[in-house]
């Protein structure tokens, strides 16, 4: 990260070799437009190019920094195609007295995508698309709300019931070393 | 746990957002109000992370797309222009004449300046990148300082004549930067019909009978001399030839040689790139 902080193209060429399919899978999971997907991930990584300097090693890993960055502005793009949506902040980022432990931050390095669908199948089907409609579908919970039919709260309900379950898939997977602070 | 209340949320108020707030779906307001909350308060801190901690699952969770050949370079090519455009805002002025603002450096170069068409066509993507370099190098240097500004005129024009070859049918067209990542930087294309066009920058002047040798290097073979070109105080290089071509995935690289004529390069490498077939 330094390296990519101190203008070295180099560096950049490296993070694109090991995210740039990743970023482009996300952004295109998000977006469904493949045009569209190639300026998020053309975004995200001129992103990080100029702000490589503002990554702190304290809050994660490179790739959780990189992907949320990919994530981010896809949503952003998303959201752009319905201006009724308030836009997120695109420089918003949790308060600095917030240290998330970050031993989850990498357990995703040490679990392959086959064991976290497996997390994601222990979840109900109405949580993992409340999961899904908000993650990858850049809806709000009133949205989401909207979409499947049920009340604001029973929305709120099945995405924190959703995050929790899929932690207790994961953690056993992760060998138990996702402290998570709690 | 003990309620309390900042930014006009109380703990529950959080707790019931904290679910949304990791997950990136909250509108800016509340966001922000969470944000806030948060940083005076450590309560709920750890379920928070707790949370926050599945998040990055969700990215093993997509299903992988291959993306497409070309945005790497299209990537390559705008960080290569953003380090040039980096490079002429921080150049020396002239004393008593304030260097120009740089541009935002969180945005990409199609924002606000609208290149987005120009960067989504791989053809034209690293000759704009190079365009608007010197666009920007041109806005922002001082006129006083007129060998720069010719250098910046003589790459401009250098730039067109690489534009017009690499936009032939098949053409290749190469991003050429220094191996370590600081210093000269160009772009080379030459077309289905052999012509060769090369432009460089920030290339240190030439002195006596040196010259700039360019060299097309396939495979295992031995490098192949295509020409020299000497270079003055704009610290330039333009070049045009023909070669047959020696199709996609060849190297170009630059050396400075003590005369022309040279039949092997001598290193170090000045500056090299891969050329790379143009696709529609």
């Amino acid at each position: 990260m330094d390296r990519l902080a101190g203008g070295d193209l180099g560096a950049l060429d490296l993070l694109y070799e090991q995210y740039g399919a990743m970023a482009f899978s996300i952004a295109y999971r998000i977006t469904g437009d493949r045009s569209a997907a190639e300026d998020v991930v053309q975004d995200a990584f001129l992103g990080a190019w100029r702000n490589a300097g503002r990554y702190a090693d304290a809050r994660g890993s490179v790739r959780t920094w990189f992907l949320s960055i990919v994530h981010h502005r896809a949503i952003d793009a998303v959201r752009r195609r319905r201006p009724t949506v308030e836009l997120p902040d695109p420089e918003a980022t949790l308060p600095d007295t917030l240290t998330l432990p970050d031993a989850w931050g990498d357990v995703a390095l040490r679990l392959d995508r086959e064991a976290v669908q497996v997390a994601l199948s222990r979840i109900s089907d109405v949580q993992r698309e409340a999961i899904e409609l908000a993650y990858f579908g850049g809806l709000t919970q009133t949205e989401i709300a909207a979409r499947t039919g049920v009340p604001l709260g029973t929305v709120k309900g099945r995405l924190r019931l959703g995050l929790q379950g899929m932690r207790a898939a994961l953690l056993p997977l992760d060998g138990g070393r996702g402290g998570g602070g709690g | 746990m003990a309620e309390h209340t900042f930014a006009g949320l109380t703990c529950s108020d959080v707790a019931e957002l904290a679910p949304a707030f990791v997950l990136g779906n909250l509108t800016p307001a509340e966001s922000d109000a969470v944000r806030r909350h948060l940083a005076d308060c450590p309560e709920l801190h750890a379920e928070i992370a707790e949370l926050n901690s599945v998040v990055p699952a969700l990215f093993e969770a997509v299903e992988p797309v291959a993306p497409p050949a070309a945005l790497k370079d299209r990537i390559m090519a705008a960080a290569a222009a953003d380090l040039a455009a980096r490079r002429a805002a921080a150049a020396p002025t002239v004393t008593g004449v304030p260097a120009p603002a740089p541009t935002r450096p969180a945005e990409s170069p199609r924002r606000g300046l609208d290149l987005g068409a120009l960067f989504r066509r791989p053809v034209w993507a690293a000759v704009a990148a190079a365009a608007l370099v010197a666009a920007i190098a041109l806005g922002a240097w001082n006129v006083q300082l007129s060998n720069q500004v010719a250098g910046l005129q003589a790459y401009r024009n250098g730039v067109v004549k690489v534009l017009d070859t690499a936009a032939q049918p098949e053409a290749q067209l190469a991003v050429l930067a220094a191996p370590e990542g600081q210093g000269p930087t160009g772009l080379a294309a030459w077309g289905a019909d052999g012509n060769v066009a090369l432009v460089m920058r920030d290339l240190e002047p030439t002195t006596g009978t040196e010259v700039y040798e360019a060299w097309l290097i396939a495979g295992t073979a031995a490098p192949i001399p295509i020409g020299g070109f000497q270079v003055g105080t704009d610290r330039t290089g333009t070049f045009g030839t023909n070669h047959v071509p020696l199709g996609a995935g060849v190297v170009v690289a630059l050396t400075l040689e003590p005369t022309e004529g040279a039949k092997t390069p001598t290193l170090p490498i000045i500056a090299l790139g891969t050329a790379h077939a143009q696709s529609s």
